[in-house]
């Protein structure tokens, strides 16, 4: 069974009376070790797409399931936990709290997982930080730091818990290209540890990285096959 | 997340957003602070005023010379000598008054006392020994003047402190002589401190036995000194005040051959209707310092409202980052709880030490201010500024907490 399953996931968004089809009847399946791009342009749904594969949202309609779980089913707590654990998000505006330092921002799901030594969070944060090439950057604010940098600690962030699954929205979206380059061997690099991968993009180049391309307008995939860099050797 | 990190993580938050913590705390002190100073010096007052009554003797009847009813016509000379010793002897009468308990003839004039080089200047009171039970006076040290000065017309006095103070100094009046005018009389005992009321200092003094007055002071005073200023009585106890009222009142009207009580030529005053009339005025007064404060506490509550709900506004965002990381909206709100319990504990200890430290301090800087530390008020501010604090810190925060956490993110 694979990892991540929807079955005609629809989202409709209501504004002001009108409403959105954000997402219609989506069918998508996500083998475990998968390292699949989604690419459409702005407005094609492809964020609403990812935030309910993160569970950050949910669908007006439809069936979503994780690891052979109906997500549908789950309470806040379930879903906390599924975020916490199961998943780890990396956002376009990479959200870190300014006010603390990196390492403090990467602690952070450990604090919610529930590991109760301060010493044991830091160590394995300084870990995730030592593996995106920050272990020197551990006491910065992100004020400090520059965007590339910034993008690094919130995939440390998403990497501290262990996650079976990376989404990323756009990670490279507001990144200069040397900088983009860096996540995206990041990303490499966890998808051939065996991790999940699964990242939102609008630019042909950064799609193409990935083994498998799923392309999405107007709320319907158009197109899903292996990616050029799938078929021969990487690069 | 364990208490101690959602505490941790409320102390940070505090001091990351120092101004606004700081203005909060500000808005609950205020608030606090306020509401018991301004309570307290209500209470404070009202419990001056009461003792100050008090202190002039409790269940006493005045009767003075003149009519109330009439006021200035009768109340000039003409009334003046309505009153006479026959007057209270008769008042003393176990049968005529059963519930006059005891009864004190008064009579007043200011004199100039000398002793040695010392000069000062009081009002002499000529009265008879129940004149101390009447008006609660004790003699501290030495001797009362006894009936049998009044009897033989003694020329012995009784002394406040403030007159034994000016006269000779710190040491003891008792068995010195003093010159009522120029009349020597020997000082036999010092009166305990009483106080100043608004109108009188009742230290400052002078009681000697009215026969001794009315022969050796008054007859120089004046024509009309030798009559009573007033008497004072005394009924055995609160309750039966109302009949000792009418029993002196019938008897002096018989005794004064006047058949229509409008045109009674004397006038009785129950001290109880100055109290309750005082009590009534400083009750008034606190209440409308109570206003003062309550709105003092509103202004407060409604500044950390605000700040409580652009703070909690400004972090819906950081709420749905929590929440995409792993937070319940539980541990959210044990986050908000956690804050807005600390700035309000913070607020409150600081704003009750100021208020209690202006309680100690006013009655310093204000000669005459009294503060009462109410215990109500404390409770009841600490308690409105503790759930202003609380309803407007989580209740925002749980509604974000309910948002999905990708609303709360996108939120602005």
């Amino acid at each position: 069974m694979a990892l991540i399953e929807l079955v005609g996931v629809s989202k409709i968004y209501g504004v002001g009376g009108v409403e959105v089809h954000a997402l219609r009847s989506v069918d998508l399946a996500v083998g475990g070790g998968e390292y699949v791009a989604i690419m459409g342009q702005s407005g094609s749904g492809k964020s609403t797409l990812m935030h309910i594969l993160g569970c950050l949202d949910v669908p007006s309609s439809g069936a979503y399931h994780l690891d052979g779980a109906d997500v549908g089913t789950m309470d806040e707590i379930d879903l906390a936990d599924v975020r916490n654990r199961r998943i780890g998000f990396v956002f376009q505006q990479f959200h870190l709290l300014g006010r603390l330092p990196a390492w403090r921002n990467v602690e952070l799901p450990l604090m919610y997982m529930g590991i109760r030594s301060r010493q044991r969070r830091r160590e394995r944060a300084e870990k995730a930080l030592e593996a995106v090439g920050l272990a020197d950057r551990s006491a910065h604010r992100p004020t400090e730091l520059s965007g590339g940098q910034q993008q690094r600690v919130a995939i440390a962030r998403a990497l501290v818990t262990d996650p079976a699954i990376i989404l990323a929205d756009e990670p490279t979206g507001n990144l200069a290209s040397d900088q983009a380059e860096e996540i995206l061997t990041i990303f490499e690099g966890m998808h051939s540890e065996g991790r999940t991968v699964v990242l939102i993009t609008h630019e042909p180049d950064v799609g193409g990285r990935a083994r498998r391309l799923v392309r999405i307008r107007d709320g319907r995939i158009i197109s899903d096959e292996p990616a050029a860099s799938g078929v021969g050797s990487a690069g | 997340m364990t208490w101690g990190q959602t505490l941790r993580s409320a102390f940070e938050s505090i001091v990351e957003r120092r101004m606004r913590s700081a203005l909060t705390v500000l808005g609950i002190l205020i608030g606090i602070a306020a509401v018991i100073l301004t309570v307290g010096l209500g209470e404070g007052a009202q419990g001056r005023v009461n003792s100050a009554i008090a202190s002039l003797g409790t269940n006493m009847l005045i009767v003075t010379p003149g009519s109330a009813s009439t006021g200035g016509v009768q109340g000039g000379l003409g009334s003046a000598s309505t009153l006479t010793l026959a007057d209270a002897q008769a008042l003393a009468s176990p049968v005529d008054c059963p519930d006059v308990a005891e009864v004190a003839p008064v009579t007043q004039h200011s004199f100039t006392l000398t002793a040695g080089s010392q000069n000062w200047t009081a009002p002499v009171t000529g009265t008879t020994p129940a004149y101390l039970s009447v008006r609660d006076r004790q003699v501290t040290s030495g001797q009362s003047i006894t009936e049998t000065d009044v009897r033989t017309e003694a020329r012995v006095a009784l002394v406040g402190t403030e007159v034994a103070q000016s006269l000779f100094g710190t040491s003891s009046p008792v068995g010195r002589t003093m010159q009522i005018g120029n009349v020597p009389f020997s000082i036999v005992g010092e009166l305990n401190a009483a106080g100043a009321s608004a109108s009188t200092n009742q230290d400052n003094v002078v009681l000697v036995p009215i026969t001794t007055a009315q022969a050796e002071l008054f007859s120089q005073a004046g024509p009309y000194a030798g009559s009573l200023s007033a008497i004072l009585l005394s009924a055995h106890s609160s309750t039966t005040m109302s009949l000792a009222y009418q029993e002196a009142d019938s008897l002096l009207l018989q005794l004064h051959h006047v058949t229509n009580p409008l045109q009674a030529d004397f006038t009785i005053t129950p001290q109880t209707s100055l109290l309750s009339t005082a009590s009534t005025i400083s009750k008034t007064l606190t209440i409308l310092l109570a206003g003062v404060a309550a709105i003092a506490l509103l202004v407060g509550g409604i500044g950390v409202m605000n700040i409580m709900l652009v703070s909690v506004s400004e972090r819906v965002k950081e709420i749905g980052l929590r929440k995409a990381l792993g937070a319940t909206p539980a541990t959210i709100l044990r986050q908000f709880l956690a804050e807005a319990t600390a700035l309000g504990l913070l607020g409150g200890v600081l704003g009750v030490g100021l208020g209690l430290a202006g309680a100690l301090g006013i009655p310093h800087v204000i000669a005459g201010a009294a503060v009462t530390v109410s215990v109500p008020a404390i409770a009841g501010s600490v308690l409105v500024a503790a759930v202003i604090g609380l309803v407007f810190g989580v209740y925002p925060a749980s509604r974000a907490a309910r948002l999905s956490p990708i609303e709360a993110l996108r939120s602005e």
